[in-house]
């Protein structure tokens, strides 16, 4: 006899999650590359480098947006592999929160602290 | 874990059960090096907070001739050339993975030679990245 498996309701977010994950992997494109760039130029001398690199506009915006884009993209992605391998609902939910607790935190931080250094130096 | 909080449906199968192939290799790889950047970035912006305000700032320029500031030293080459080359590596992957999204490369052959070209191109980007950073720090 086949047991009959209840499946939980669904959240009706799967395709939401699914597209702003393919979105956020494009807008990382090229915030990637720009990260790669600056990375050559800042490991040549960091301690000149790093206190007037986001003193321009363009690296103080790149940094904003490449930090909430990839943060974004990883709270997403981490949520996916918890779904994948935790079993227990409570502990699920609870790593999942403590994810993008981190991902928010982390992100309000270095924005705050990249405007400082764009602003004040 | 209590029966009642148990989710009904299965597990992903885990990772020890499948044979080793180019397909399954570049996909676990895919997320290993995803789990990895999601920490670096996290681990890099704090890094970005201290310095901003400041934090040790006396102890981080303050450099000794002890002998293992230099061993510190190729430890940090080490994480950054591993973290350049996951970076990389889930780059090209997930530029195939969103050609998979718009339906194109699903035949076998051309998935496979894919996965091979991930693999080749993020270590000659990664060398590349490396030999340019090293060149102009060095030279």
């Amino acid at each position: 006899m086949v047991k009959k498996i209840k499946i939980a309701p669904a959240t009706k977010t799967g395709a939401h999650h699914w597209l702003t994950q393919r979105i956020s992997a494009i807008a990382l494109l090229p915030l990637i590359i720009w990260l790669l760039l600056s990375f050559v130029q800042i490991v040549q001398d960091p301690q000149e480098y790093m206190p007037v690199f986001f003193a321009y506009p363009f690296n103080a915006v790149m940094g904003i947006l490449l930090i909430s884009a990839s943060l974004y993209h990883g709270s997403l992605g981490m949520q996916v592999i918890i779904e994948d391998y935790v079993s227990c609902k409570i502990k699920r939910h609870f790593y999942i929160m403590l994810i993008h607790f981190i991902s928010i935190t982390t992100a309000i931080a270095a924005i705050l602290a990249i405007v400082r250094l764009h602003l004040v130096g | 874990m209590t029966k009642k909080n148990k989710d009904p449906r299965p597990l992903s199968p885990h990772l020890q059960i499948y044979a080793w192939n180019i397909s399954s290799l570049t996909s676990i790889f895919h997320r290993l090096t995803g789990v990895l950047l999601y920490f670096s970035i996290v681990a890099i912006s704090w890094y970005v907070v201290l310095f901003t305000y400041r934090i040790n700032s006396g102890e981080m320029v303050e450099s000794c001739d002890c002998p293992w500031q230099n061993l510190i030293n190729y430890a940090l080459y080490a994480i950054a050339t591993a973290i350049i080359f996951a970076l990389y590596y889930h780059f090209c992957n997930g530029i195939r993975h969103l050609f998979w999204d718009i339906g194109k490369g699903f035949k076998l052959e051309t998935a496979q030679t894919n996965g091979y070209l991930v693999i080749i191109s993020a270590v000659v980007l990664t060398i590349l990245t490396i030999g340019f950073a090293a060149y102009f720090k060095f030279m």
